[in-house]
């Protein structure tokens, strides 16, 4: 797969010739390879590996987000795909500087480029650490460096039309490799129905486990459990539910008597396991590495990662995941929010609307990519759902982000080694793809703007070229050094703060730019600062709070005020919009010459009446 | 466009005189409030699409409060509610999209052919 990319890179390379070539292949590339090679570019390790994982921890409420995935597109095509391919700027900076003739503004829009691509590379990159490490056992930091390596290689070798062709390819690799393994499971075990029982009960291990344990891990036993350990040990357990668990041993559970949090040092009972032990249902915390054998039938235990949903609230609407946080209604529409409206937001996706010839083109790429979408987004779940029933195992481990990689080899023999290679190949396409795409608007972003505008305006084309190249390595390079510091963060967290920077900064700014001539400059800078800011300090406090209990336990008490800090975009999206729009009224500024630009954006082509904003 | 008479009336001269199409050019009143109604026209298309959608979304959430036994109902083995979201979604999706398109463009066009 990456001696692919590679090639496919370096063979484009002859080809890109200009600047503008190799920035957005030239403006020539057919709706249909580039609607798959759009497609390619968006489906992340967060879709690939990442849906499937959440579903098989929180079930029903997560479905939101395969659906928002994709439904984020229809609303760029609605509104942004036309209007803004004719305005004939690259990127995000560009319809910023172009449309309120503001540099200053330019600037900011930069800023929050580099932010939320940033923020979107670490859990690319980590997906690829995590993925070479199951796969292959190879330690972390070799995956990391490999796909840098490969990514940086393909973007400053072939540019844009490079890209574009691997892209397309890399999006027939994902397709095949997710679609091709559940399709065998479903047809092997009779049908996605096994995966709802008329009962709704926790999940029984199919097959007898082994569990190698290792000191102060938790499992949370959803009933009474037979456990055969290798030899004599010590448990700690009660009777408690697990409710919270940053670190290992620090884990609090909350008991049936004292109703409250109470560390995990305060655990009620000290066990002594022999040979076979049966222990009743509640939470342990092992004292020593130990391998623990659970025989066919047994309730399968649940490490510290995921809420124990026995009963039906894994596959009941509001479980774990919503019904968790108290509001349910309000975390479900504030979710939604941001994964809807934060696909217009990311500044990779953009990019791809200008390598169309026209607005027509670009219409039509963003319906094929909505078919495209639909047909990947609809296998992830599978493999949630599926995992449940046939490997309920990688819930002790806190494996389940694993499943997509992992479900297939439950086939067994041959099949199963094989399958095991697609998936992890599918993989690899996904966290490659859209790592190189927010490279290209990383490097663009460094390369275009702050070279190419402000340290050296005068520079010639084969410099600028030059730059572009060497802002490739440099954010390549950053990337991958975050990526190493960042392994012990949650995917989903990062995903989500780019979602909700991006749904509540860039997503008010493109759609009133492009559909409000009033919107003045002043506004606009206004609404995208408090937006983007909000969000960002909403989503840093959350994570602070993971480490500082005095917040935690203040938010604890204050529900609703978490749900919001957690989820922002229900709140910091309006206050975007409503900035905007009240600062523009108050005082009226339209920037000059806005008339024309609403002719460039919205007049059809066939007027005649189009000039690119960056002259070729 | 779609019966093929096309803009082409500047180049050739046969159809009306392409002084709308000056008037939009220059940015003149007249013009301003051809754009208008354009922007208007495709405004109300993406808005009222969207707003079927979101619609569609906004639903689920409200019948789960009110009545949280739709979950209890199977379609081919399935709890209701994951097909509607986890299936239905996108076959609605496209739909929409490809009625958006279609209609997008003939707004499109028609504007073309007013103006030439």
């Amino acid at each position: 797969m990456a001696a692919v990319s590679l090639a496919a890179g370096m063979f484009a390379r002859r080809f890109s010739r200009t600047t503008s070539d190799f920035m957005v292949a030239a403006r020539a590339v057919r709706p249909r390879v580039n609607a798959s090679a759009i497609s390619g570019e968006y489906l992340s390790a967060a879709s690939f590996l990442g849906i499937a994982g959440l579903v098989m921890q929180y079930g029903y409420d997560v479905l939101w987000y395969p659906v928002g995935y994709a439904a984020g597109y229809l609303l760029l095509l609605l509104f942004i795909a036309g209007p803004l391919r004719r305005f004939g700027a690259y990127t995000i900076p560009d319809f910023a500087e172009g449309r309120f003739d503001s540099p200053r503004f330019r600037r900011l829009a930069v800023g929050l480029v580099l932010v939320i691509g940033f923020f979107y590379a670490l859990p690319q990159v980590e997906a690829a650490g995590l993925t070479v490490q199951t796969a292959s056992g190879l330690p972390y930091w070799v995956g990391v460096l490999v796909v840098v390596v490969v990514v940086v290689a393909a973007v400053s070798g072939g540019g844009m039309r490079g890209i574009t062709l691997v892209q397309s390819l890399q999006f027939a690799v994902k397709i095949f490799a997710i679609s091709l393994p559940a399709f065998l499971l479903l047809l092997h075990f009779g049908g996605p129905g096994l995966a709802f029982p008329p009962d709704g009960a926790a999940p029984h291990l199919p097959r007898a486990t082994s569990y190698r344990v290792t000191k102060g891990e938790i499992w949370q036993l959803p009933g009474a459990t037979t456990v055969a350990v290798s030899h004599p040990t010590e448990v700690r357990w009660t009777a408690g539910v697990l409710v919270r668990s940053p670190g290992a041993v620090t884990a609090e559970v909350s008991t049936p008597a004292a109703g409250q949090g109470l560390p995990a040092s305060h655990f009620a009972r000290t066990m002594s396991l022999r040979a076979t032990t049966r222990i009743p249902k509640g939470v342990l915390v092992w004292e020593a590495p130990v391998t623990a054998t659970l025989a066919a039938g047994q309730p399968a235990p649940y490490g510290s990662a995921t809420p124990v949903s026995s009963d039906r609230s894994w596959e009941d609407p509001f479980g774990p995941l919503a019904g968790g946080s108290g509001h349910p209604l309000l975390f479900t529409y504030s979710l939604i929010m941001a994964i809807l409206l934060g696909t217009i937001g990311l500044p990779h996706i953009l990019v791809r609307f200008y390598t169309n010839p026209d607005a027509q083109a670009s219409r039509r790429t963003a319906l094929l990519v909505l078919v495209f979408l639909g047909a990947f987004y609809i296998w992830p779940p599978v493999y949630g759902a599926l995992g449940r029933t046939l490997d309920p195992s990688l819930y002790g481990g806190n494996l389940t982000d694993s499943v997509v990689l992992l479900l297939p080899s439950v086939l067994g023999g041959l099949v199963g080694q094989l399958l095991l290679a697609v998936v992890s190949a599918g993989a690899f396409a996904a966290f490659t793809s859209t790592l190189s795409g927010l490279l290209v608007s990383l490097a663009g972003a460094l390369g275009h703007d702050v070279y190419g505008r402000w340290l050296h305006p005068t520079a010639s084309a084969p410099s600028r070229r030059r730059a572009f190249q060497a802002a490739a390595v440099l954010a390549g390079a950053i990337s991958g050094g975050l990526g190493l510091l960042v392994g012990q963060f949650n995917i989903s967290v990062l995903v989500g703060w780019a979602f909700a920077i991006a749904a509540s900064s860039f997503f008010p700014l493109l759609v009133l730019g492009i559909w409000w001539p009033r919107l003045s400059t002043l506004g606009a800078a206004v609404g995208v600062s408090l937006g983007g800011s909000l969000a960002t300090l909403a989503i840093a406090t959350t994570m602070v709070a993971t480490v500082s209990p005095p917040l935690e336990l203040f938010l604890a008490h204050q529900s609703g005020l978490a749900v919001v800090l957690e989820q922002p975009a229900i709140v910091t999206v309006p206050l975007a919009f409503l900035a905007m729009i009240t600062i523009s009224l108050a005082r009226p500024g339209a920037p000059p010459g806005v008339a024309a630009k609403m002719v460039q954006l919205h007049a059809p082509e066939l007027l005649g009446l189009r000039r690119d904003y960056i002259p070729e | 466009m779609r019966d093929g008479s096309g803009p082409s009336s500047e180049a050739d001269g046969l159809g009306t005189t392409p002084t709308r199409l000056l008037e939009f050019e220059e940015q003149t009143e007249v013009g301003g409030v051809y754009l208008q109604a354009l922007m208007r026209r495709q405004l109300r298309l993406s808005l009222t699409i969207a707003a079927t959608f979101v619609a569609f979304l906004v639903v689920q959430p409200l019948i789960s409060t009110i009545w949280p036994q739709w979950s209890m109902i199977r379609l081919v083995g399935l709890p209701l509610p994951w097909v509607v979201l986890a299936v239905g979604s996108y076959p609605l999706l496209i739909w929409l999209g490809r009625v958006y398109v279609r209609r997008a463009e003939e707004v499109d066009d028609e504007f073309t052919d007013l103006l030439s």
